[in-house]
């Protein structure tokens, strides 16, 4: 369903994605991993066609980001690292709005945005102004955004950043809910800088440092001798233990 | 193309949850009802005195259409210079803050459904200020005889003028992130638009005439002025039409360049 083909991404000198492929099947889910600045929201920004890449290109659902960019974008749900909210919308005609945009036909939009709030939890709020929900609840509306049209690919940049161990908790079921097997939405990519993230929904790990690919395995192959993801992020990223996540415990010591 | 109008309703039904819009409607209300009284108590106040000292060839170039109608035209068009730059400013440069912009460039649309979206909503804003200018000549109506001619094409110039003031508004908008330098870099090119007549005149009329020329025909008064006077003539509304279609290239250009930063 996504095929990266040598994307890389060069700002100056800085190459922030190198030559990164990677091939992911219909009903995947795959955490990407990777420290700060690693260049996973390039990747992603790349083939959801925010960004055009430097070399290379990707194909998701069988349409390539460059000759059929309309198709290829039309596939994609995308939860950007901050979600693209309208502060002033109520959160019904934010969906409705959205599922316009995403080419959702007008008879089906009032059910589509229904069902995509139901999957959210966010009916009970649905007349409230986005500008005045909690970060959980926006997070929740960034999600219904990403799933209204229900496309076959989803991309989420970091889903639970920056929200409260609940409401970790509670996207984080969320999402697995989303992606059941038999759910539409079946192939995801997840970024994250969370292990136990990973160990909870996603079955493949993509790991990048510096822009390079540097692990890409099955969850379970990776984890069958005993190794905790941990062990495994800090073997692949140890050079640049600076700027590591911000949950090490290293960093709070020193803080 | 079939997104102009979800981009465009969005736009709108924004524009009129915000005070903004309402700040801008209502003082523009108030600002059209005190050019329109004192237009109209100058206006009786020359008549009586021409009539006082007898100056029968004065009064006979004095009327409704060009003394009271057009003035007030005029001053309203001088508003929408203030006031429009306050509409389109947050166009897309709020887009940009709030992270938006993702959502947009990463949905099955083309840039031209966002930049004629937004375009058509600003245009629709502007329509319904025109509407508002247009009812008070319209009072003139049942007291006076005025052109009704002359009295629609000054209108279809305050509107010509407040698209292209939109146009031009946008792309400013779409050159930064931040609305209060979008709202001074519009009224900076608003203005000199305004003034570059003066600059013709008092400039560079005498070096280099032909420049002056084109200076002046740059100009979007010189064309109002046309309108004004009753004359509608293909030549200034093309240049209307050319400023709205060189600037939505330019937003274009510039909305498109995001994706290659
Ligand atoms: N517009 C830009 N201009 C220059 N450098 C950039 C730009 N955008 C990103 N970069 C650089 O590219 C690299 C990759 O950034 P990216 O945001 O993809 O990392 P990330 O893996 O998502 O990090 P994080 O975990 O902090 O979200 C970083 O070094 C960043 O500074
Ligand atoms: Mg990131």
């Amino acid at each position: 369903m996504i095929d990266a083909r040598g994307l890389s991404k060069r700002y100056g000198d800085l190459a922030a994605v190198d030559d990164v492929s990677f091939s992911i099947g219909k009903g995947e889910i795959v955490g990407f991993l990777g420290p700060n600045g690693a260049g996973k929201t390039t990747t992603m920004r790349m083939i959801t066609g925010f960004l055009p890449p430097t070399d290379g290109t990707a194909v998701v659902a069988g349409h390539d980001i460059f000759d059929d960019p309309i198709a290829a974008r039309g596939a994609i749900g995308y939860l950007p690292e901050t979600p693209p909210l309208y502060p002033e919308m109520t959160v019904t005609s934010y969906l409705d709005f959205v599922a316009r945009i995403k080419g959702v036909a007008r008879k089906q939009r009032r059910d589509s945005v229904d069902r995509a709030m139901e999957r959210t939890d966010l009916t009970g709020v649905n007349r409230q102004v986005i500008g005045t929900l909690s970060k959980g609840f926006r997070q929740r509306v960034g999600l219904a955004q990403a799933i209204v049209h229900d496309p076959p690919v989803l991309i989420l940049d970091e889903p639970t950043a920056g929200l409260d161990p609940l409401q970790i908790r509670e996207i984080r079921a969320l999402i697995a809910e989303l992606t059941a097997p038999g759910a539409a939405q079946n192939t995801v990519i997840l970024s994250t800088h969370i292990m136990a993230e990973v160990d909870a929904i996603c079955r493949r790990v993509i790991l990048i440092n510096r822009g390079r690919k540097v692990v890409d395995a099955p969850l379970e192959e990776l984890t069958a001798d005993g190794t905790t993801l941990e062990e495994i992020f800090a073997r692949h990223t140890s050079r640049d233990a600076a700027d590591l996540e911000p949950d090490e415990p290293a960093e709070e010591a020193a803080s | 193309m079939k997104q102009i109008g979800s981009i465009a309703g969005r736009e709108l039904r924004s524009m009129f949850v915000s005070p903004i819009a309402y700040g801008v409607m209502s003082l523009f209300s108030i600002l059209a009802g005190v050019f329109f009284i004192l237009d109209v108590a100058w206006f009786n106040e020359m008549l009586m005195r021409m009539q006082q000292y007898q100056a029968f060839d004065e009064l006979a170039q004095w009327n409704l259409n060009d003394s009271l109608i057009g003035e007030f035209y005029g001053s309203m068009s001088v508003v929408l210079m203030f006031l429009i730059p306050g509409i389109t400013m947050g166009l897309y440069a709020s887009e940009k803050s709030n992270g938006t912009e993702e959502l947009l460039l990463t949905s099955p649309l083309t840039i031209w459904d966002i930049v004629l979206g937004k375009f058509l909503a600003g245009a629709v804003f502007v329509t319904l200020l025109t509407l508002l200018v247009g009812m008070f000549p319209g009072l003139l109506f049942a007291y006076g005889d005025p052109e009704v001619g002359k009295t629609m094409s000054g209108l279809l110039g305050i509107l010509l003028v407040g698209w292209t003031y939109v146009a031009i508004g946008g792309f400013a908008s779409s050159i930064t992130r931040n609305q209060i330098i979008a709202f001074l870099v519009s009224f900076v090119v608003l203005l000199t638009l305004l003034l570059l007549p003066a600059v013709a005149d008092f400039g560079v009329a005498g070096s280099a005439p032909a420049v002056a020329e084109v200076l002046r025909y740059l100009s979007a008064a010189i064309h109002f002025e046309q309108l004004l006077k009753g004359l509608v003539d293909t030549a200034d509304l093309a240049y209307f039409a050319v400023m709205i279609g060189v600037f939505l290239l330019l937003t274009k250009a510039s909305v498109e360049s995001v994706r290659w930063r």
